[in-house]
C-alpha cells in the first residue's frame, strides 16, 4: 500500500489506470497490476547509451541460476536467491545491510530449488522456501517474525518457485509441483500473525463444482500447480491467478471423464478469487484437457484498453502452448485469442469463442513432433506493457519437442508426467527465440527483434521509452521501445535468467539486473546448441546508473 | 569345470538380461519423463544424458540410491523397492557397458503394517485433510512436520486422544492477541514459540518483554481432529503403536 501517495496525486488528474511503478519497485510485476512499467525516464533512448554499472553485488550462491526479481523500497533492495537465501542491500551502493541465512537442501528438492522472488509488505519480506515454508523476515533488521509449513515437500513432491504476492492485509503464495502426483492450491495468509486465511484448491474435490470433470480418483493427484506470481486489482477486490497443466502431463486417458463444462477444472485457467475469502469468482480454461503441459501458471497482465470503441477492464494472459487470451477481467468474458509463435501444430486454431480446433495429441508408442515444446511458447519469464507505446511486450520461443505418452500409475509426490520429451528444432528451422512487441487486444505484431537461442529473461519498459532484457549468453541489453532498435548492451559475464528493474533514490534512476546461468531450462541448452555447454553459472546484481554531472 | 561353469553361468547371463529388461521398463516411467533424463537415457532434455558416460558401478549405484542432494535428483533408494532399484541401476549399468554383478537381489525384507495400522498411516498422512492431517504437526517415520516433540505416550483410545492437550502447553498474551503457545526456546533476545490458535501452527519470535506466558491453555486435540471419525482415530492409533514398536 505504499503506493497509495503516488496514486492518490495521478487519481487527481485523471481516473486513468495507473500500473507504472516510480521510485520504487513495490511488488514482483511492478505494481499488482504485473505492468514490469516503470515511468521514470531520466534514463531514455536518447542517452541510454551512457549507461554505465555503479555496483555489483554477488551473492554467492549460484545453484540453478539467479532467476529472481529485486523489490525495491525506500532506497533498500531486497534480493532473494534459488536456495532461499535473501539479502537486504542499499539501492544507491549494494551495501549489505543484512542477510538472512536458510539452511541450504540437504535431501533433493522436486524440480530443483529455484527461487523468483520475495514479497514486501507489512513490515516484512515474505520468502518462500524450496521446502514450503513462508517466512516473514522484519524489513529492517533481517530477524525472522514467523514461519509457517505450507505442506511437507517430501510427501507432495512440491516446492514453492513464485514470488508471493502482497494484498491488503494478507500475503498469497502458490507453489509448484503439478509434474508431480499432487493437489495444486494457492493460500493466503494473515501478515500480522502468519495464520492462514484461506486456501484455494486448484481441483475441485467432491461435492464441489467442477469435481465431474474428473475421472475417478484422478482429482486427488491432478496437478494444477500455482507456481508462478497472480494480480490483484484493488477496485474489484479480486485476486487473478494462473493454474498449471493437470497430472499425468501427457496422458489425460485417466484423468478425462468427458462430463460437465471444461475438463480436469481448473487446470490451464486463470482463476479470479475474492481476496478476501479465496472463493472463485469466475475462472476460463485456456485449454480444456491439457496433455502438453501448456500450463496457463504465467502472469496476468491487468489493463484497462478500448475494445471495439468501448473502454474495458481487460486481464491479458499468454499460456505455454503459445497463444495469448483477452479477457474481461470483471466477468471472464473471452473477448480474443491470437498466437505469438510462429511454430503451432498442436492445434489448427481458435474458434471465435476461444476454443480450440484440430487439436494433435500425444500417443503411447510413437513420438510425435509438438510446437511449442513443454517449455512453452514463452518461459515464465514476465512480459511487460507499456502505457506510452500501448504494446505489450513479449520474449517468445521456437522450440520443439518429440513427445509420446506414456501411462504411469500416480505415487503421491512423486513424477506424474506420463510422457517422455526430447526437446529438437522446428520443421521451419533451428530453435530460436524473438522479442515482439504487440498490439495486446488485436494480436497485431508491431516489430519483432530475433534472437539465435532461447530468451529467458523477463522484460522491463520504462517511460523513457527504453525496453531492458538480457540474453544467455550475459549481454544485458536495452532496444527502442517504439521500433526495438539495439540501443545498448553490457556484458555482465553469465546468462540471464532473471528479471530486471528500475528505480530511484535520490534524483537518481537506476537500473538493476539479476544475471546468473542455470534452470532447467538452461539444461537443454547443450543439445540444441553444443558451443552453449561452456556457459558458466552465476549470481550477481549488476546496478546501471547514468554518469552523474561534474 | 568349464561346462559346469557355463552351466552356472548361463541362467545367471538370462537373469541379467531380465533384469535390465525390467529396468528399462522402470526407467522409461520413472527417469525418462518430462523434465528429467531422456528416453534410453540418451540426451534432450533437461537432465544429463546416461548412456555411454563411462560411469562407475559405484557411482551408478550411488547416485540411483543417495540421490544427489540440493538438485532433482532423488534419492532412489528411499523410493523404489529394492527389486526395481536393482534392476534400474543394473539398467543405466548396460548403457555404460558394465555387466551387472549380482543379478539376483536379495529378499526384501518387508515391515508389513496391519490392516488397521497401515489404513491408520494412510489417514495420518493424508493430503486431501490439508493442514487438518496428523502430519501437520507430527512427524513419524521422517515425513511429517514436527513441530510436536515426538510421539512418546499413545493414548489409549480416540477418546483420549480427543482430551489430550499436548504437553507443556501454554497460554501467550503478545501485542494484545491470547492465544495457546508450545514454547520452542526463550532466550535472552527472544523467544520462539509455536502459536496454535489454528492449523498449521505458525513458529512466532518475540522479543522476551513483549509476550507474558501462562502454563496450561484450553487447547485440546478435539479441535483440531474434525475432520476424523472414532474409527479413523482408533487406526491411527494402531499405525502409532506399530511405529513405535521396535
Amino acid at each position: 500500500m505504499r503506493i497509495l501517495p503516488a496514486l492518490l496525486v495521478f487519481a487527481g488528474a485523471a481516473l486513468a489506470q495507473d500500473g507504472a511503478t516510480r521510485a520504487d519497485w513495490n511488488y514482483h510485476g511492478g505494481t499488482q497490476y504485473a505492468w514490469r512499467y516503470s515511468a521514470l525516464d531520466q534514463i531514455n533512448r536518447n542517452n541510454v547509451s551512457k549507461l554505465a554499472p555503479v555496483w555489483a553485488f554477488q551473492t554467492g550462491d549460484y545453484e540453478m541460476g539467479l532467476q529472481s526479481t529485486p523489490i525495491v523500497i525506500g532506497g533498500k533492495l531486497y534480493l532473494s536467491t534459488s536456495r532461499s537465501q535473501v539479502f537486504a542491500l542499499d539501492a544507491a551502493t549494494g551495501r549489505l545491510i543484512w542477510q538472512f541465512k536458510y539452511p541450504l537442501p540437504r535431501a533433493t528438492v522436486p524440480y530443483g530449488p529455484q527461487n523468483r522472488g520475495i514479497a514486501v509488505g507489512g513490515g516484512y519480506v515474505l520468502l518462500a522456501t524450496y521446502d514450503d515454508y513462508l517466512i516473514a523476515i522484519d524489513e529492517n533488521t533481517g530477524q525472522e517474525a514467523w514461519r509457517v509449513s505450507l505442506d511437507d515437500m517430501r510427501q507432495c513432491g512440491c516446492t514453492v518457485t513464485g514470488a508471493p504476492l502482497v494484498v491488503k492485509d494478507k500475503v498469497i503464495v502458490g507453489g509448484a509441483g503439478g509434474d508431480s502426483a499432487h493437489r495444486g492450491y494457492l493460500t493466503a495468509i494473515y501478515l500480522k500473525t502468519g495464520r492462514v486465511a484461506w486456501r484455494f484448491y486448484t481441483i475441485p474435490g467432491p461435492g464441489e463444482k467442477g469435481h465431474e470433470t474428473w475421472k475417478g480418483d484422478s482429482w486427488k493427484f491432478g496437478g494444477g500447480a500455482t507456481w508462478m506470481t497472480g494480480s490483484f486489482d484493488p477496485a474489484l477486490n479480486l485476486v487473478y491467478w494462473g493454474v498449471g497443466n493437470a497430472a499425468a502431463d501427457n496422458d489425460a486417458r485417466a484423468r478425462y471423464s468427458g462430463v460437465g463444462e471444461g475438463a480436469n477444472l481448473y487446470t490451464a485457467s486463470v482463476v479470479a478469487l475474492d481476496a478476501d475469502t479465496g472463493k472463485l469468482k469466475w475462472y476460463h480454461q485456456e485449454i480444456p484437457k491439457d496433455v502438453w503441459d501448456f500450463d496457463s501458471s504465467y502472469e496476468c497482465v491487468l489493463i484497462d484498453r478500448e475494445v471495439r470503441g468501448q473502454m474495458r477492464k481487460l486481464l491479458v494472459h499468454i499460456n505455454k502452448g503459445g497463444y495469448a487470451f483477452v479477457l474481461d477481467r470483471v466477468t471472464g468474458e473471452y473477448i480474443n485469442g491470437y498466437p505469438i509463435v510462429d511454430n503451432h501444430n498442436w492445434t489448427t486454431g481458435l474458434t471465435e469463442d476461444g476454443k480450440f480446433v484440430g487439436r494433435v495429441e500425444p500417443v503411447e508408442g510413437k513420438t510425435t513432433l509438438f510446437c511449442p515444446s513443454p517449455f512453452g511458447g514463452k518461459s515464465w519469464n514476465e512480459t511487460t506493457y507499456s502505457p506510452r507505446t500501448g504494446f505489450l511486450y513479449t520474449p517468445t520461443l521456437e522450440v520443439c519437442a518429440d513427445e509420446a505418452a506414456v501411462s504411469e500409475e500416480p505415487h503421491e509426490g512423486r513424477n506424474f508426467i506420463g510422457g517422455t520429451w526430447k526437446f529438437t528444432n522446428t520443421p521451419s528451422g533451428p530453435a530460436h527465440s524473438h522479442l515482439d512487441a504487440y498490439d495486446p487486444v488485436t494480436g497485431k505484431r508491431q516489430w519483432s527483434y530475433p534472437y539465435k537461442y532461447m530468451l529467458l529473461a523477463s522484460l522491463l519498459a520504462t517511460g523513457g521509452d527504453v525496453l531492458f532484457t538480457g540474453d544467455p549468453e550475459g549481454f544485458f541489453f536495452a532496444l527502442d521501445a517504439r521500433t526495438g532498435t539495439k540501443l545498448w548492451s553490457f556484458q555482465t559475464g553469465s546468462g540471464h535468467r532473471g528479471s530486471s528493474v528500475t528505480y530511484m533514490v535520490n534524483g537518481r534512476q537506476y537500473v538493476a539486473t539479476p544475471s546468473g546461468w542455470g534452470s532447467l531450462a538452461s539444461g537443454s541448452f547443450p543439445d540444441l546448441w553444443p558451443e552453449t555447454a561452456t556457459f558458466r553459472g552465476g549470481s550477481t546484481l549488476t546496478v546501471f546508473a547514468l554518469p552523474e554531472a561534474r | 569345470m568349464t561346462r559346469l561353469a557355463l552351466v552356472c553361468l548361463l541362467p545367471a547371463l538370462a537373469g541379467a538380461q531380465d533384469m535390465i529388461g525390467r529396468g528399462a521398463d522402470i526407467f522409461a516411467k520413472s527417469c525418462a519423463t518430462g523434465y528429467c533424463h531422456g528416453p534410453k537415457g540418451g540426451s534432450g532434455s533437461t537432465a544429463p544424458r546416461l548412456a555411454a558416460r563411462g560411469f562407475s558401478e559405484d557411482y551408478i549405484s550411488q547416485t540411483i540410491r543417495r540421490g544427489v542432494p540440493g538438485t532433482a535428483m532423488p534419492a532412489f533408494g528411499d523410493i523404489l523397492p529394492r527389486e526395481q532399484l536393482a534392476a534400474v541401476i543394473a539398467y543405466v549399468d548396460s548403457l555404460n557397458g558394465i555387466t551387472p554383478r549380482n543379478p539376483q537381489p536379495e529378499a526384501e525384507p518387508e515391515k508389513k503394517l496391519p490392516p488397521e495400522a497401515a489404513q491408520g498411516r494412510e489417514l495420518f498422512f493424508d493430503s486431501l485433510r490439508g493442514f487438518g492431517r496428523c502430519s501437520t504437526c507430527h512427524q513419524v517415520d521422517g515425513f511429517g512436520i514436527p513441530v510436536a516433540s515426538p510421539i512418546a505416550k499413545i493414548p489409549a483410545d480416540a477418546a483420549a486422544l480427543r482430551q489430550l492437550a499436548t504437553p507443556e502447553i501454554h497460554t501467550a498474551t503478545a501485542n494484545g492477541e491470547t492465544f495457546p503457545a508450545l514454547i520452542v526456546s526463550q532466550g535472552k533476545n527472544q523467544t520462539k514459540l509455536y502459536d496454535l490458535t489454528s492449523p498449521p501452527p505458525v513458529l512466532r519470535t518475540f522479543a522476551p518483554a513483549v509476550v507474558t506466558l501462562k502454563e496450561g491453555s484450553d487447547w485440546r486435540h478435539a479441535g483440531v481432529l474434525p475432520a476424523y471419525s472414532d474409527a479413523e482415530l482408533q487406526n491411527i492409533l494402531a499405525f502409532l503403536r506399530a511405529a513405535a514398536a521396535p
